[in-house]
């Protein structure tokens, strides 16, 4: 029977981790299906205390991991698959294994949304993608869609100038969230256009893309143009469908929390990070969240073992 | 840790010296108009500012046994190449225990043959013996942790993948062939990469290839890749982005069956 499970290692799981190991929790932490997190997609970190220089995403999670090491943390590849209580604990089981748990402390983070048009799984990885630093050499002299309205777009957009012969920004609203001072790098680039309010409607193409169907949801006109790939950064959604009849969520699957603590609707089950946070989603908040739902799941210990 | 990786349209990729910790993806066009920087033999310039090399220095400082660099390249070195050797010196040079080798691709055929190599710029790990990790063109960027990730793994002895892992690899009997095919500036595919060089260190039928694509269009349009991590194994086993351990095993187990 473990203490102290702990699902994900992103910033929030990592600091969990760090803090049950200290109180001697011996954690036992589930990788996740990206370990490190949205965090490691992060060129640079440049609002993490501390790091007055600025810090890559990447490194920043191998010195939370080293910390965790450190104090003993434990640490498994594996993606939690379903949860059922028995008794007091919660066994919970992986593709490999079956673990038996005293305290569940979820922390799985969010993961990038799909455009969710009929074609994208046979394209993903094939003209569609979710990372335009990765992939944005394979599209020199190309003209590809960026889709999105937020910074984590605008950036791609930008960045994909280097390459692409033209990148035109689809946004399905009016309103961009993105920072305006990436906005305006974005209106004054000769390679950016603009296609607003537009939404992806279907991709077109055989063995390769060849372009997309964009419909105006004000019009419901629609409209076909030429691309050769399609770069998605339409937010992320919580990764909570392990735990759905577990705990309670929001109608988006956001873990739902009591106010000023980490408890969930399970006892013995805390949640922390991008999985119950639909406002903030910033490492420095998923890492006090993780701290407080350590902090928690040690309370609940000590109040059922008197 | 990782080297800077500058993309342009002129230049396939440009190492140069890093502040520690940071991709820098900024500049590009402004370089790929100045002359491009000298890279003959007298004048090449280095590839790690002086804080990456303290970094990359304390990292070494625990390994275990003596690892060699096996470098592939060739007389009138193509410039990637020169840059691949420059590197692999310069990682070496940090490091009592690590030390290169440095063969001609054209004229050394007995190494050529013995370690496989069919393209440059090639380094293979090796260790007390040949685990069969490869890394086909320069290791800049995230691929530089992998490359660092490949020198401990040897060094030690240990691949660090799971008993469960082990084990399950003790079950092959095909040879396998594990290509993944990365981008500098791609943060998701050292992860693939590493477990697939720690595959190849468990395995002595597995042998498994870094390959940086930009630096090998042919496979790119072989292999249709417009994605990456892309990982081919054995030719019949295919997928894209970064599986977890285990995930990745059940591929490796599925091509050699």
């Amino acid at each position: 029977m473990e203490q102290v499970v702990i699902a994900g290692t992103g910033p929030a799981g990592l600091t969990a981790a760090i803090y049950a190991a200290r109180a001697r929790l011996d954690p036992q932490v589930i990788e996740g299906i990206t370990p490190g997190g949205q965090l490691i997609v992060s060129h640079e970190v440049e609002n993490m205390p501390g790091f007055p220089e600025g810090i890559s995403g990447l490194d920043l999670i191998k010195l939370f991991k080293r910390q965790a090491k450190r104090f003993g943390a434990r640490f498994q590849s594996g993606i939690i698959r379903t949860v059922s209580k028995r008794d007091t604990a919660y066994v919970l089981t992986t593709d490999e294994t079956t673990l038996e748990t005293r305290t569940l402390i979820i922390a799985t983070g969010a993961q990038a949304r799909r455009l969710d048009v009929p074609s994208e799984p046979k394209f993903y990885g094939q003209g569609v993608s979710g990372c335009a630093t990765c992939d944005g050499p394979f599209f020199r002299d190309r003209d590809v869609l960026v889709v999105g309205g937020g910074n984590t777009a605008i950036g791609d957009a930008l960045f994909l100038t280097r390459f692409a012969r033209t990148v035109t920004i689809v946004h399905r609203r009016d309103y961009l969230r993105a920072a305006p001072i990436e906005i305006e790098k974005a209106r004054r680039h000769p390679k950016i256009r603009w296609m607003i309010p537009w939404i992806v409607a279907e991709i077109a193409g055989d063995k390769s893309i060849t372009g997309a169907v964009l419909k105006n949801p004000d019009t419901g006109e629609t409209r076909k143009v030429d691309c050769g790939g399609i770069f998605v950064a339409i937010g992320h959604d919580p990764q909570t469908e392990a735990f759905r009849d577990l705990v309670v969520c929001d109608e988006h699957g956001f873990i739902q929390v009591e106010s000023g603590s980490t408890q969930t609707s399970a006892p013995g089950v805390f949640a922390c990070g991008d999985v119950c946070d639909p406002v903030y989603k910033q490492a420095v908040v998923a890492a006090g969240l993780g701290c407080m739902a350590a902090l928690d799941a040690q309370r609940y210990l000590e109040q059922q073992d008197t | 840790m990782k080297i800077k990786g500058l993309y342009c349209h002129h230049v396939h990729l440009l190492l140069v010296p890093a502040t520690l910790g940071i991709l820098s993806l900024s500049g590009c066009e402004k370089k790929a108009n100045d002359e491009p920087p000298s890279r003959n033999k007298e004048k090449a310039m280095s590839m790690m500012k002086n804080s990456i090399k303290q970094e990359v220095k304390k990292d070494l400082s625990q390994l275990s046994d003596p690892v060699k660099l096996i470098v592939f390249t060739q007389d009138m070195e193509c410039e990637l190449c020169a840059d691949n050797r420059t590197l692999m010196e310069e990682v070496a040079a940090l490091s009592e225990k690590v030390s290169t080798e440095i063969y001609d691709f054209a004229t050394d055929k007995d190494p050529v043959q013995r370690y496989g190599i069919g393209k440059i710029p090639a380094v293979g790990i090796q260790g007390k013996k040949d685990y069969g990790i490869r890394f086909y063109g320069v290791p800049g960027g995230y691929e530089f942790s992998s490359l660092l990730h490949a020198i401990k793994i040897v060094s030690k002895n240990e691949s660090g993948l799971s008993s469960a892992a082990k084990e399950e690899l003790k079950g092959l009997t095909k040879p396998v062939h594990i290509q993944v095919f990365v981008t500098p500036t791609c943060p998701y595919c050292p992860a693939a990469v590493q477990i697939a060089h720690k595959a190849a260190m468990e395995s002595e039928l597995i042998t498994a290839d870094m390959i940086e694509i930009q630096e090998f269009p042919q496979l790119a349009v072989k292999y249709n890749v417009m994605g990456v991590p892309q990982t081919v194994i054995n030719e019949s086993v295919r997928f894209t982005g970064a599986l977890p351990e285990n995930k990745f095993l059940q591929k490796i187990l599925e091509a050699a069956k």
